[in-house]
C-alpha cells in the first residue's frame, strides 16, 4: 500500500521539478520577445513610437 | 504558478522603473534628442528648397513624413513611457528568470539574503545590457552617421550574449574554468562594433557638425546616468519581487517536492 502511494505520487513530483525550469525558460523567452518588439522591430510606426527609448537605451536605431 | 507570478511582478517592476526612467530622461536625455532634431528639420527644409528628390534619400526625416509618429509633447512622452516600461518589463523578466534559476547553484542561493543582492543584479544588468554594447556602439543622437542597422543590431546581440555569459561564469562558474570568463567579456570588443567610415555628421556644415558632436558627447553621459538609475530600480525591485515569490513558493511546496527553494 505504501509503495503504491509512493509510485502514484512519483510522476507528480517529477513533473513539478521539470515544469519550474521550463517556466523560467518561458519567462526569459517572453522577456526576449518583448525586448525584440520594443527595441528591434524595424517597422516605421513602431520605430517612431519607441524612438526616444531606443536612442536613450542604446538600441541600434534607424 | 511560477510563470504567472513572475510575469505579474515583472509588469509591476516594468511600470515602476519605466516611470522613473521617463522622469529622469525628460530632464537630461530627451532635451538633447529634441535639440538634435531641430537641426534635422533645418536639413529637410534646405533639401526641399534645393533638390526635392534628395528628400527621399534622407532616411529618417523623409519616412517620418509619411508614417505615423506620435506628436511632440504629451503624446510623444506617453509613447516613450510605454516603450520604456515595456523594455524595463522585458529586462525584469530576464533578470528574475536568471535570479530564480541561480537558486539551483550554491552561490545564487546564499546571496539572496545579502543587502547587496538587488544592487549586484542591477549592476550586472547595466553592464550586460547597456555598458557593454555602449562601449562599441555609444548611444547615438539623430542625424549621426551609422553603419547598416542590421549589422549594429547583430553586434548588439552578440555583445550582450557574450557579456551575460562572461558575468554568469564569473559569478557562478566552476574554478578550473574561471579564466575563460573574462575572455567572453572582451571578445565582442576585439571583434569590434560596425562603424561607418568618415565624418560623424557628414550631411552638415562644419559649424553645425561641431555643435552636434558636442550634443552627441553630452548624450552619452546623460544616457549613462539615466540607464544607471533604470537598472538600479530594476535590480532592487526585482530582488524584492523574487523574495516575495520565494516565500510564496515555500508556502505552496511541501519539503522534498520540485525545485529546491532557498530560505529567506
Amino acid at each position: 500500500m505504501q509503495s503504491q502511494i509512493a509510485s502514484a505520487t512519483q510522476p507528480a513530483k517529477q513533473s513539478l521539478a521539470l515544469t519550474r525550469p521550463l517556466q523560467l525558460v518561458g519567462v526569459a523567452l517572453l522577456g526576449v520577445i518583448i525586448l525584440y518588439g520594443a527595441g528591434f522591430v524595424n517597422i516605421a510606426a513602431v520605430h517612431n513610437a519607441a524612438h526616444d527609448t531606443r536612442h536613450s537605451q542604446g538600441f541600434p536605431c534607424h | 504558478m511560477l510563470f504567472r507570478q513572475v510575469v505579474f511582478y515583472a509588469l509591476l517592476v516594468g511600470v515602476l522603473s519605466g516611470l522613473a526612467l521617463t522622469v529622469v530622461q525628460s530632464f537630461q536625455v530627451v532635451p538633447i534628442i529634441l535639440a538634435a532634431e531641430e537641426f534635422e528639420g533645418a536639413v529637410v527644409e534646405a533639401e526641399a528648397t534645393v533638390i526635392p528628390a534628395l528628400q527621399s534619400a534622407g532616411h529618417h526625416a523623409a519616412t517620418e513624413e509619411e508614417v505615423w509618429a506620435p506628436a511632440n509633447g504629451w503624446e510623444r512622452t506617453a509613447f516613450t513611457m510605454l516603450s520604456n516600461s515595456l523594455t524595463a518589463m522585458a529586462f525584469a523578466l530576464i533578470l528574475m528568470a536568471a535570479m530564480l534559476a541561480s537558486f539551483s547553484l550554491k552561490a545564487g542561493e546564499k546571496s539572496l539574503k545579502a543587502w547587496w543582492y538587488g544592487l549586484a543584479w542591477g549592476v550586472a544588468g547595466y553592464v550586460a545590457f547597456w555598458l557593454a554594447p555602449a562601449i562599441g556602439l555609444p548611444p547615438e543622437i539623430p542625424l549621426q552617421a551609422t553603419a547598416p542597422l542590421e549589422h549594429r543590431q547583430l553586434w548588439w546581440v552578440f555583445a550582450v550574449i557574450c557579456t551575460v555569459g562572461g558575468l554568469a561564469g564569473l559569478a557562478f562558474g566552476q574554478t578550473p574554468w574561471r579564466w575563460i570568463y573574462p575572455v567572453f567579456l572582451i571578445v565582442p570588443h576585439l571583434v569590434g562594433a560596425p562603424h561607418p567610415e568618415g565624418l560623424m555628421f557628414p550631411d552638415q556644415v562644419p559649424v553645425v557638425a561641431a555643435e552636434l558632436e558636442k550634443l552627441a558627447q553630452q548624450f552619452i553621459g546623460a544616457t549613462a546616468i539615466a540607464n544607471g538609475i533604470l537598472w538600479l530600480v530594476i535590480g532592487v525591485t526585482a530582488a524584492w519581487s523574487v523574495k516575495r515569490i520565494v516565500v510564496a513558493l515555500k508556502a505552496e511546496s511541501s519539503p522534498g517536492t520540485g525545485m529546491e527553494v532557498p530560505s529567506v
